[in-house]
């Protein structure tokens, strides 16, 4: 418990700066709808200019673009993509920050075993992206509030904000498995920003190739808001998936984390 | 009863040397001095011991419980001072030595008091802000505060100033007297020779020497001065269990291995003019042991 304080201690400032840029962010790209809905068939217009792929590679959807769930489907992309960075940074560095501070000795000297030092660590990234997540679903649903133009399907609404937190999830186990894995990085962000862009370009291709496939690859589509809006449900398959990952990257970093040596 | 025993130990890096075989056990109540250079094994010893690294082969018991199996358990009982202190620079120092004691389920504010007070450290500073010897103090306040049964320290006074240092060694010497064992790692020899009962010598990975600090001392060698009126026949002093032996006119220096007795006839033979017999410092014992390995 002591270390999930100390932990969580040392989170509370990172995760006020993250929740409310994450919020800022929703905000302002929700202050950008009402303008859009109200000239809807000029800005579909401009978007036809566009070639199809590019318009599926950033996700703009022609018919949906301008309805308040189409709309939200495609800025939440960016928004994933803010808490994917935040979620990966916190997982690389959990352990690293200990080697590179070198203040693992401290830890691992007291009375505990690698696997509460694991857990607590864990616990408090989670309680750092839950905090995130209240902070952005408090600003979606007043700026829903604010700015939706006709009625829409809550839950198709809640289960697409609350994407992000399993989204979060999936790559905070990935950042914690390349920490161990890797367990001198030198600059977490580059490691964190590098994985989570390279996964988000994947994203990108694979949708304007169409390529099915390709979704399994990179969790940025593992929960598709269209599919979200009509079926007002995640796709088993991708849910499978996701809890896979997180299970196979977990279960490998206890296993790993206990078996290591603390070097110098 | 043997707080520490070490039972073969060994531990390979890849290639490169970690420690082998090691076996030596350190009992209850006593100072423990663990000597060597840099690099001859002493650090990765000690984090086989508390679980920081894992052993290739052998094992470490601790109060008789295994150091891995049962490391969580034993660790309530020790106290640990590496030789770089590193802390979260951001926290204050009362706050870290605060979640120090968080580990071991009892109240340590009295003692972490006393002891700040001991080695003269604000505990009100930043660690960022600290100096080298005021981190190195948070270092020995952070591993004295639950009072352990077990001190480990791995070359631990660098950066103390020789005030400080004499006064964490009467610190170390009380902890000693209430019934604290420890094991003290040091490339220093005058401060093992200053503190310790036993000492073990190690190099290149393994145990050359293991020896009472007076035994060591006395069961070795004598250091002789000569001077003399005359000049001294170079062959005079070229006897059975002299070593070392530098002539130089009218002066010897050698040491003496064996009967004294002896020696003082041989040396009744001369007119001499002065006179100095020394015990060697550890330095040259430890020198002289290292010497002879190569």
């Amino acid at each position: 418990m002591n270390i999930f304080i100390h932990e969580w201690k040392s989170y509370r400032k990172s995760t006020l700066i993250w929740s409310l840029s994450l919020a800022g962010l929703t905000i302002l790209l929700f202050s950008m709808f009402p303008a859009i809905a109200r000239d809807a068939e000029n800005f579909k217009r401009l978007l036809e200019g566009f070639p199809e792929p590019v318009r599926k590679a950033v996700g703009l959807e022609l018919d949906s673009i301008a309805s308040f769930l189409g709309f939200y489907s495609y800025m939440f992309l960016y928004v994933s993509l803010c808490g994917a960075i935040q979620a990966m940074n916190l997982g690389t560095s959990l352990l690293t920050k200990e080697i590179r501070e070198k203040t693992a000795d401290f830890l691992l000297t007291k009375p505990v075993t690698r696997k509460q030092v694991l857990t607590s660590k864990l616990l408090a990234a989670v309680v750092s992206l839950i905090m995130t997540n209240i902070f952005f679903l408090t600003a979606a649903n007043l700026m829903a509030s604010i700015v939706k133009t006709e009625s829409y399907s809550v839950s198709a609404f809640i289960l697409i904000s609350i994407s992000l937190f399993l989204l979060q999830l999936i790559f905070l186990a990935i950042g914690v498995l390349v920490s161990v894995i890797i367990p001198r990085i030198k600059s977490v962000l580059s490691v964190s920003l590098g994985t989570v862009f390279a996964f988000f370009m994947l994203g990108i291709f694979g949708s304007a190739a169409g390529d099915e496939a390709m979704r399994y690859i990179t969790p940025f589509k593992y929960f598709d808001p269209a599919y979200i809006v009509k079926n007002s449900a995640y796709e088993p398959a991708f849910l499978t998936m996701g809890a896979g990952i997180i299970l196979a990257a977990i279960l490998a970093v206890y296993y790993i984390y206990s078996k290591r040596d603390i070097a110098i | 009863m043997s707080v520490i025993e070490i039972s073969n130990l060994t531990k390979i890096y890849g290639k490169a040397r970690g420690i082998n075989n090691i076996s030596f056990t350190v009992e209850e109540g006593e100072i423990f001095g663990f000597i060597g250079p840099n690099g001859a094994g002493k650090s990765t010893t000690i984090r086989t011991l508390l679980g920081l690294i894992y052993p290739t082969g052998g094992s470490a018991k601790i109060f008789g419980k295994d150091c891995i199996k049962d490391g969580p358990k034993i660790k309530k009982e020790i106290g640990y001072l590496p030789s770089e202190v590193f802390y979260y620079d951001n926290m204050k120092v009362l706050d870290l030595l605060k979640y120090s004691a968080s580990f071991y389920k009892k109240d340590c504010s009295k003692r972490i008091r006393e002891l700040a007070d001991i080695m003269d450290l604000d505990l009100s500073k930043k660690i960022d802000d600290l100096s080298l010897g005021n981190r190195k103090k948070v270092g020995i306040i952070q591993g004295l505060l639950h009072e352990p049964k077990l001190i480990i320290l791995d070359e631990p006074t660098s950066g103390l100033d020789p005030l400080m240092q004499q006064k964490f060694f009467d610190l170390l010497k009380e902890e000693n007297k209430k019934g604290a064992t420890i094991l003290f790692s040091s490339h220093i020899l005058t401060e093992v020779q200053r503190l310790c009962d036993r000492v073990a010598i190690i190099k290149e990975g393994e145990i050359v020497t293991l020896e009472k600090i007076s035994t060591l001392k006395e069961s070795t060698y004598k250091k002789f001065k000569i001077e003399t009126a005359a000049p001294i026949d170079k062959e005079y002093f070229q006897i059975e269990g002299v070593n070392d032996l530098e002539e130089d006119g009218v002066t010897a220096s050698f040491l003496f291995k064996g009967n004294v007795n002896s020696m003082m006839k041989k040396i009744a033979g001369i007119d001499i003019v002065n006179i100095w017999v020394e015990e060697p410092d550890l330095e040259e014992i430890f020198m002289h042991y290292y010497e002879k390995e190569d």
